[in-house]
């Protein structure tokens, strides 16, 4: 069983986790990772919990644990205590709603372009971040006015298909709140990939990887949609079908927030989480073979490359640069920012709003000063932060790798 | 040569010996007492932080027993601030006897020991780190106490009360005129000055050294030395004091006290007071043990170890050996009534819960053979008037992590939160520089990092208040006395700790070996 | 083209991967946390106890440095010196003869190489010298490290407090924050008009490292000449600026030669059980997901010694390796691990794996356990590298050996 509260003995005080804190590194408010995780855990008792309000600051990015050296999970520890304090109080309505982009979605899509036009108008975002602190300036995603799963009706399954000659090559396609609501054409697009490359695609019974829940600090909430995910996808783990997602955070969700951070921890999570790709993980490990075949057609740009903290999490490298770098004519720069700054729901909070933007502020100013042509990221809350503070556009990896391969 | 007079001469500045202290200023006696280190050096600063409520003598020593049951409610009323109220639980794991836990509670009812059975499921929702295998469980009034903030308590208050407390005095003898003792030659171990003490009663209180004040006397008391070690786990996998229920052995009580958890004890008889050294067997055997109250023991850090030692008396004669099985109780010997000897008694043994009663008594005996002095009125009068609230640690931490203050403090120790302010302030009003008296108030390096990064920093600032040739030697000093403790620890993460120490001290400030240690 | 896969990102490991991909092998980096570097000085120390030049050829045989051989040292030191000339970083010195550096307690540090702003520092030029401390600043006290230089009979002026023209803080700065403060142009051209007045006659003044993290070249030149007079660094506690500015140096190097760098899981070494002679396949990476194969040529293991996690130190006195299990070269039972001062020499820093002098991992007949299987740095036994003086210097020369046996 994996208890975070369990390492914070691992905790040398080195401070290498508040060195690498892109938070700590702009805003003193926040007194650091190890201050308020694994030291500060040792004044939390059950029977009166500290307030620790700089810890509010911390922004998730998981940036802490993954350099710690000691294998203390910094930052899951954080987001354990944040949902202490969250469960002490009343939860702002502005939180429960940017909690639910799925709720958001379902509600919003039918009246997809009336939406669209109001939440860019100006007097509204004024009003949101009068009534409900959200950063007026922070972006917001524009809803598609069908989903992916309508568009892929023929596609979605509620069980795994009998075994046949099939499931060899079979993908169960995990497209997320944003692949479905509110970028359904990128889905499809990865699932074309996925195609080309011979797999063959369903669209298992899903719902919102609830992170947002988490972050917010509404973990039975979150538990509820943990849950619910984990039973419908479980049964095609168990049959060897492999779960593939576009978007890095819901991956992490199923591979590592489920069982660590919500404390889901038995058989079923488990195999669920083994089996969960991030796309170009997918592609990089389990279809290296018809990778090599891929003829990539030149595309010449100058990028900045920019991968998501969350990605960073998964522990597996950046697979995208292993694609990309075989795309003749695109020359890829390395973001020099490890996080920029969004951190899911975090930016668009109008009280982090600023510290938000400090944090991506090397991000930003790459871009502008290296003149490039546009970004790759990995997950969508980090295009749509970063095409709106840069006005460059932003793309994931796999629109450029569909590109190459002539996908339109 | 120096002479000075007064009523009594305490020797001895652990909790009895400051008990004894307040007790007489209390009374209206001239009150001298004298230590050869500093506070807290001795046993009662190396104790593992239970406020006993005295269940678990109830059948191994009823005397015991009933004192820390009438005692116990009295340490809260006077001394408030240097109790958590944690509460505490006897279970019965698996290796525990199935017939002790009803005789012992029944002994418990009978001493006037407060105990409630509980059940089980209650327990271990209360605490879901004990064994999952217990088969009872009892509640008690057991409390942790931070034994290093009574005795500054006590120090205090004895000087505002017109007593004398005088640190870093070694006694060298005392004089007798016939069968009277009248006199103690000390040395003042700072400026090696030897003083004369004159004094109407002189109570003996030096704890682990009791017999060898009484020898200077002529008298000899049969004493064993029970050395007991202790490791402190780097943070508190439990927040209630967790007993074993059977007969009090090794091992069986984790105690939360601060930030801390203790695991204690053992029992090894030793020849001398300053024998503290900790064997590797007696490490292993003390995990294994609290291993079966707290299976998950393995993944909690064991910060430092240390040992104190008991005094025991040794009144029916036995031979040198199994210390754990001699009577714990409190001993007060008049020795005009027992050796013919005038104008001294030597108290010791029993239990830290104990000690106002034990100094009571005391107190009583000097009264009755002086012939002057006012009833005791310890249990009433609170030691600081102003600190009436229950030590919250969750609390302090609050106060000193909210970063919107406007006069915010330098934090110097990040683990224990120590602030700079604190710390020159204790540098200025000490007579010694030893980092490790500060450390002893503050509780400056006696976190996770054991000294690693604010050892520098505490350097810094003592150079910077009290300049001085010694600074360099005092950080070293600091840093071995914070590795004595890690040693009996060296694998795992503590050897990690332990390492990266050195690469700050060693790799990044080459920080030099002195041989002596500094005056 | 040859696979290697490199596990540890410290100097070592780092040094290594750029070693390997420079001979043109394809190279993955696998790293569990940051480490080393971050608490160091930044400095690359290769014998402080005497002259590196003439000492280390009178080293006993099984010592790592005679193992590597003086060739593998010179020229590791070269392309690492050559490394962070082109990263605008230049390092000064040689072996020939240490550099008397003056530390944050006012003791000497001899070293064979250093950043420039720290070697400026150094102490056999008799230029007398003013150390300053800054306001606010808990990690560096100006007057004990001029007490304690003045007793070693080094020509000192003064000790002085500077102010830096900060708001007041919320929590207390680590080196890391001013050092970002010191990236910007603004603040630079405020300090130095601040400073100024009040360094007038100073010829030579010594600062914590604090000038700098991401421009750290430019910030000195420019304040030293805006001062007017020469200006070095003292290194303070960690997170320690010249250790994490070169870990910085040498990661973006890695990565802009084509390192396939992978943060964060923890590795276990697989063996391919049916070859004779004994090969390692590659690694299992312990991913958010689980595990996740690596397949390699060669592997080589960089990942240090007790502190992170390269030896395991057990209660029940035993010393294990932590990839393959190794057989460690050790004293059993703890009694023998640990000296009985802090600032002795300590048994346990010698401890570690018996190489050849191609610095593969020997077993007990003497032979290669694994012919692809290599090892560099801190894990070869027989070296007590804090009392020597040895830490840095050792991990380049064995690095660069094992990738020359390795590839060569």
């Amino acid at each position: 069983m994996i208890r975070p509260d369990l390492t914070t003995d691992q905790c040398l005080k080195c401070n290498i986790c508040t060195s690498a804190c892109p938070v700590a590194s702009v805003s003193d408010d926040f007194l650091g990772p190890k201050a308020v995780g694994p030291q500060a855990a040792r004044y939390r008792y059950p029977h009166r919990p500290p307030s620790v309000p700089s810890l509010t600051w911390c922004s998730g990015c998981g940036i802490c644990s993954l350099v710690c050296p000691h294998g203390v999970a910094v930052a899951e520890i954080n987001i354990q205590a944040k949902a202490e304090i969250e469960k002490r109080r009343k939860t702002y309505l502005r939180d429960y709603l940017i909690s639910r982009p799925e709720l958001l979605g379902r509600l919003a899509s039918p009246i997809a372009s009336l939406a669209n036009k109001s939440l860019s108008s100006r007097p509204m975002r004024w009003l949101l971040e009068k009534s409900l602190a959200i950063s007026s300036n922070a972006p917001l995603p524009t809803f598609a006015s069908q989903s992916l799963r309508t568009r892929l009706r023929s596609k979605c399954v509620d069980t795994p298909p009998d075994p046949g000659l099939e499931s060899d090559q079979m993908v169960a396609f995990f497209h997320g709140c944003s692949s479905n609501y509110y970028e359904p054409d990128l889905g499809i697009l990865a699932v074309t990939i996925l195609e080309q490359l011979g797999q063959s695609v369903i669209i298992p019974p899903q719902k919102c990887c609830g992170l947002p829940l988490q972050s917010n600090g509404l973990l039975t909430a979150a538990r509820r949609y943990a849950q619910a995910n984990i039973s419908w996808l479980a049964p095609f783990a168990r049959r060897g079908i492999p779960i593939v997602g576009t978007s890095t955070s819901c991956t992490l969700s199923l591979k590592h927030d489920y069982r660590v951070i919500l404390g889901l921890q038995d058989d079923e999570s488990n195999i669920v989480a083994s089996s969960t790709f991030d796309f170009f993980e997918f592609l990089t490990h389990q279809l290296a073979d018809e990778i090599d075949q891929l003829d990539f057609k030149p595309l010449i740009a100058d990028v900045i490359y920019h991968p998501p903290c969350q990605l960073r999490s998964h522990g597996i490298g950046f697979p995208a640069l292993k694609i990309l770098e075989r795309i003749p004519g695109l020359q890829i720069r390395l973001s020099e920012s490890d996080c920029c700054g969004v951190a899911g729901t975090y930016g668009i909070k109008q009280e982090k709003s600023l510290v938000a933007y400090n944090v991506g502020r090397t991000i930003f100013e790459q871009a502008k000063q290296s003149e490039v042509d546009f970004v790759l990221s990995d997950s969508e809350t980090c295009r749509w932060w970063i095409a709106k503070h840069t006005g460059l556009p932003v793309y994931h990896p796999l629109e450029i790798m569909a590109k190459a391969m002539d996908i339109v | 040569m120096p002479e000075i007079s007064t009523q009594l001469l305490v020797i001895g500045g652990g909790v009895t010996g400051l008990g004894v202290a307040w007790d007489a200023c209390l009374r209206g006696l001239k009150v001298v007492l004298i230590e050869q280190n500093d506070i807290g050096q001795g046993t009662s600063g190396r104790y593992h932080g239970v406020l006993h409520s005295g269940a678990r003598y109830a059948i191994s020593d009823p005397g015991s027993a009933k004192d820390c049951a009438t005692e116990n409610p009295i340490i809260r009323h006077i001394a408030p601030h240097t109790i958590e109220e944690t509460g505490g639980f006897f279970v019965s794991t698996p290796a525990d006897p199935i017939d002790y836990p009803d005789r012992w509670f029944a002994a418990c009812h009978e001493h006037g020991v407060y105990v409630e059975e509980i059940p089980t499921d209650l327990a271990l929702r209360t605490e879901p780190s004990i064994n999952p295998r217990i088969s009872r469980a009892f509640r008690v009034l057991d409390a942790s106490l931070d034994s290093f903030e009574l005795l500054q308590t006590l120090v205090v208050a004895i000087q505002r009360a017109g007593g004398q407390v005088w640190l870093r005095h070694r006694l060298e003898d005392l004089t007798l005129q016939g069968d009277a003792v009248v006199g103690a030659e000390v040395t003042n171990l700072t400026s090696g000055e030897r003083i004369t003490i004159r004094a109407n009663y002189f109570v003996n209180a030096a704890g682990p050294w009791v017999r060898r004040i009484a020898n200077l006397a002529g008298i000899d008391i049969p004493i064993a030395l029970g050395k007991g070690a202790m490791i402190a786990l780097a943070s508190r996998p439990v927040h209630t004091i967790i007993n074993r229920c059977r007969p009090p052995s090794d091992g069986d009580i984790i105690v939360p006290v601060g930030t801390v958890a203790v695991l204690g004890t053992t029992d090894v008889e030793v020849e001398s007071p300053t024998e503290l050294a900790i064997g590797q067997r007696e490490i292993d055997f003390l995990l294994a043990q609290c291993e079966i109250l707290l299976p998950e023991l393995a993944k909690s850090r064991p910060l430092r170890a240390w040992a104190g030692i008991r005094p025991l008396y040794r009144s029916s004669g036995e031979g040198f050996g199994r210390t754990r099985g001699l009577p714990r109780g409190h001993v007060l010997l008049d020795h005009n009534d027992r050796d013919g000897v005038k104008g001294m008694a030597s108290i010791f043994s029993g239990k830290l819960t104990t000690f106002r009663l034990m100094a009571e008594q005391a107190v009583d005996l000097v009264v009755e053979q002086i012939g002057v002095g006012l009833s005791c009125r310890t249990a009433e009068i609170p030691l600081d008037p102003e600190r009436t609230q229950f030590f919250q640690l969750p609390k302090r931490f609050e106060e000193i992590a909210t970063p919107d203050q406007t006069e915010r403090e330098q934090i110097i120790c990040e683990c224990e939160w120590v602030n700079r302010s604190a710390i020159e302030e204790a540098i200025k009003s000490s007579s010694s520089l030893d980092l490790d008296d500060i450390r002893r108030k503050l509780r400056l390096g006696m976190g996770p990092c054991q000294a690693g990064f604010c050892g520098y920093r505490a350097a810094g600032i003592a150079y910077e208040v009290a300049p001085s040739p010694h600074t360099d030697g005092r950080l070293e000093a600091f840093l071995r006395a914070r590795w004595r403790g890690l040693r009996p620890l060296g694998w795992g993460e503590t050897l990690r700790q332990m390492e990266i120490t050195r690469r700050i001290y060693v790799d990044l400030l080459h920080t030099p070996e002195t041989q002596e240690p500094p005056q | 083209m040859t696979e290697i896969v490199v596990v540890g990102g410290g100097l070592t490991g780092l040094l290594a991967s750029i070693f390997a991909v420079d001979r043109g092998a394809k190279v993955t980096l696998v790293a569990r946390g940051r480490g080393g570097l971050t608490l160091s000085h930044g400095c690359i120390d290769v014998w402080g106890k005497a002259t590196p030049s003439r000492a280390l050829s009178r080293l006993r045989m099984s010592h790592p440095y005679r193992l590597a051989g003086a060739e593998s040292l010179r020229t590791g030191l070269e392309f690492l010196r050559d490394l962070c000339h082109q990263a605008d970083l230049p390092y000064i010195g040689n072996i020939s003869r240490n550099l008397r550096l003056p530390t944050a307690l006012g003791t000497i540090h001899t070293s064979a190489l250093a950043p420039k702003s720290l070697a400026l520092g150094d102490l056999r030029d008799n230029t007398p010298i003013t150390i300053a401390g800054v306001d606010g600043f808990r990690d560096f006290y100006p007057e004990l490290v001029v007490a304690n230089l003045l007793k070693a009979g080094i020509a000192i002026n003064d000790a002085l407090q500077l102010p830096l023209p900060l708001s007041a803080a919320r929590r207390d700065p680590y080196a890391m924050d001013l050092a970002r403060s010191f990236d910007d142009q603004h603040f630079r051209d405020e300090v130095a008009r601040i400073w100024k007045p009040r360094l007038s006659g100073i010829k030579r003044l010594g600062v914590p490292a604090i000038l700098g993290l991401f421009n750290p070249q430019l910030a000195h030149e420019e304040l030293q000449e805006r001062l007017g007079m020469a200006l070095f660094e003292i290194p303070t506690l960690p997170p320690s600026l010249p250790g994490l500015r070169l870990e910085r140096l040498l990661q973006r190097k890695a990565m802009e030669m084509g390192v396939f760098v992978i943060e964060g899981p923890k590795v276990l070494g697989r063996v391919d059980g049916s070859a004779k002679p004994a090969r390692v396949s590659g690694v299992v990476l312990q991913t958010a997901g689980g595990g996740r194969t690596l397949t390699a040529d060669i592997v080589l293991l960089a990942t240090g010694g007790v502190l992170h996690g390269g030896l395991v130190f057990q209660q029940n006195g035993r010393v294990q390796e932590s990839v393959l299990d190794l057989p460690v070269s050790y004293d059993e039972g703890r009694q023998h691990w640990t000296a009985y001062s802090p600032l002795e020499t300590q048994p346990y820093a010698n401890y570690g794996l018996r190489v050849n002098e191609q610095m593969q991992p020997l077993g007990a007949d003497g032979l290669p356990i694994y012919t692809n299987l290599f090892c560099a740095g801190g894990l070869i036994a027989g070296a007590d590298r804090s009392g020597e003086g040895s830490r840095q210097g050792i991990g380049v020369a064995t690095a660069y050996r094992a990738i020359e046996a390795a590839l060569g």
